[in-house]
């Protein structure tokens, strides 16, 4: 940018030289930080998920749903595996974004995306995107290891009757989730309180959105309660493009998906705006 | 769209809560100075340069760099400005060249490989390019701070209390660098509490306290205007003094080595004119000694209001 002329003095190009400041690739570098992230830590982010929802398969699927048949015919272990798949998908979205804002909290490097030319849609959009990737990932590997138990006991592979509603409801619920983990890093004021929301709110949400069992089982009471658990629609959304059937029509699964991705986002956005960037 | 004028600060408020840290500071840097702002912990200097990187809004007032509103077009201000924070980052999970690369790609240069090679080498950070930031000394994290902050050749450089807690030999070298960087073309803004260091550095300095700026200068003349300078006259034995209004001491010096006269005139004043003024035997003078006035006495005589 500079040039040194023959007297020895430095000439300096102009600043109405400078180039403008892409938008992709502060975006793309995020995106890619985000996923450096969790693959660094991969016995954590998807080792560690990979033999829990294994153990689920086991445990529910296998031992105890062995006996277990569906009104359709299917075994019980056709009914969890797109609810596993699902929780999968929630819970490591969710993950991703919420310890990424919290451990650059701690480190210190959070305060950069603040110095750097990236627009707070850019750094949710990266953020979303990283979070529901690791999502898919978890979510695809749980999916493989369903389809082994599945195939080792009806010899035969699940189908996917409904492969675009699947990719929908994976893709919405992916990055609902990981739009919600933003506003609770951000205003969070410790890691204790990351893990309680995670804890006490959102894995009873998924637990009792019906991964293990069909509403049609629940007392009228909590059936009456569980409709106002989104997450229900995201997995029933995914149990519709597995199974071809589910719990709630998919029209309202498909309505109540997309309002939650569009709440998460706009309270994300929010935080971004109104949250804390300075370590703790 | 860009003019030419890397900072322009004008009538800037900063308020937290009820607290005022910045009180109608106004002030600008011209292109290719070194600039110090200056003053005592909690003066407001921090809370400027945390506003001219958007960590902090300002209350009122307006902040440019290079004539672009910060408020208004952020990105296009932090594109052309780098930063180096007060305080020490961790960096987790990444070695050095991929913080480096990282904040690179943040600027819009995803294959800055080159720049970034010449960064390491140049602050000596080659050989631990694939160390975590938890494996590096202090003064090695400073120098990673200073590498993020270039590694997209900005116009403009913000140090904040860039030598905090580092060696004298690595400030040495810090400052060595920054002078270069000047040398460079590029305009810098800088906080320290080594005085002697930003006189040296700094082609001008503005002081700061209480969130008010007290004064601004070129550092060689508010050094003049603020500052004395202390002749000491070491008298022969049997000597006498010489009543004036410039003497502010006389002591005797032990073993009947005879006596000494301090007086202290205005900087600008030379000690030629003092010596004729005194109409003295030069014979009976053993020595003159001269102590000149610095940014330190300056800055202490604006703080202090004497």
């Amino acid at each position: 940018m500079s040039s040194r002329t023959s007297e020895g003095s430095v000439e300096v190009a102009s600043v109405r030289d400078l180039p403008s400041v892409p938008r992709f690739a502060p975006f793309m570098t995020l995106y890619e930080r985000e996923m450096k992230r969790f693959m660094k830590v991969i016995f954590q982010t998807i080792v560690s998920p990979l033999i829990t929802a294994t153990l689920y398969l086991l445990i529910f699927g296998v031992s105890l749903g062995g006996t277990i048949r569906l009104p359709s015919g299917d075994s019980y272990l056709a009914f969890l595996i797109p609810g596993l798949v699902m929780m999968s998908v929630l819970n490591n979205a969710f993950q991703n974004s919420s310890s990424s804002i919290v451990s650059g909290k701690f480190s210190g490097d959070l305060e950069d995306l603040r110095v750097v030319p990236l627009g707070k849609h850019q750094i949710l959009w990266a953020m979303s995107i990283g979070g529901l990737t690791r999502g898919l990932i978890v979510g695809l590997i749980t999916y493989v290891v369903g389809q082994i138990f599945y195939f080792a006991l009806e010899g035969a592979v699940l189908p996917i009757a409904h492969p675009l509603w699947l990719g929908f409801f994976l893709v919405v619920g992916g990055l609902s989730f990981s739009k919600l983990g933003v506003p609770i890093a951000f205003w969070s004021r410790s890691f204790d309180q990351v893990s309680a929301v995670g804890a006490f709110i959102l894995l009873p949400l998924i637990y009792l959105g019906g991964v293990f069992f069909s509403l049609e089982n629940l007392h009228p009471f909590w059936k009456a309660i569980s409709q106002f658990n989104p997450v229900l629609y995201f997995i029933n959304g995914v149990r519709y493009g597995v199974l071809g059937t589910s719990d709630v029509d998919i029209g309202l699964s498909a309505g109540v998906s997309l309002a939650a991705l569009i709440l998460f986002h706009l309270v994300a956005l929010r935080s971004l705006v109104t949250g804390n960037y300075q370590r703790w | 769209m860009l003019n030419d004028t890397p900072i322009r600060i004008s009538s800037l408020v900063k308020d937290y809560g009820s607290l005022r840290a910045v009180s109608d500071v106004s002030f600008h840097l011209e292109r290719g100075e070194i600039f110090g702002l200056l003053g005592p912990n909690g003066a407001g200097k921090t809370s400027i340069i945390s506003t001219l990187v958007t960590l902090e809004a300002p209350t009122s007032g307006t902040v440019e760099i290079f004539g672009v509103d910060v408020t208004k077009n952020p990105k296009v201000t932090k594109s052309l400005t780098g930063f180096v924070p007060q305080e020490l980052i961790h960096h987790g999970y990444f070695d050095v060249r991929e913080i480096l690369e990282f904040h690179s790609g943040y600027f819009g240069r995803r294959r800055n490989g080159d720049r970034i090679d010449y960064l390491l080498d140049r602050l000596s950070l080659a050989e631990h390019a694939h160390k975590k930031v938890k494996q590096l000394s202090g003064g090695m994290k400073r120098r990673l701070l200073i590498a993020k902050a270039l590694v997209h050749e900005p116009k403009l450089l913000l140090l904040d209390e860039p030598t905090a807690g580092v060696d004298i030999e690595l400030r040495s070298s810090l400052w060595k660098f920054v002078a270069e960087l000047k040398g460079e073309g590029m305009s810098i803004l800088l906080t320290t509490h080594y005085i002697q260091e930003a006189e040296e550095l700094c082609d001008r300095v503005g002081i700061l306290q209480g969130g008010q700026l007290k004064t601004i200068g070129r550092t060689r003349e508010l050094i003049k205007g603020l500052t004395t300078r202390e002749v000491a006259l070491t008298l022969k034995p049997g000597a006498s003094t010489i009543e004036h209004r410039c003497l502010i001491k006389v002591r005797d010096l032990p073993e009947g080595q005879g006596r000494e006269m301090i007086l202290r005139i205005p900087a600008q004043r030379e000690v030629g004119e003092l010596l004729s003024e005194l109409n003295m035997d030069i014979a009976m003078i053993k020595d003159i000694s001269v102590r000149e006035g610095n940014l330190e006495d300056a800055l202490r005589r604006v703080l202090e209001g004497v």
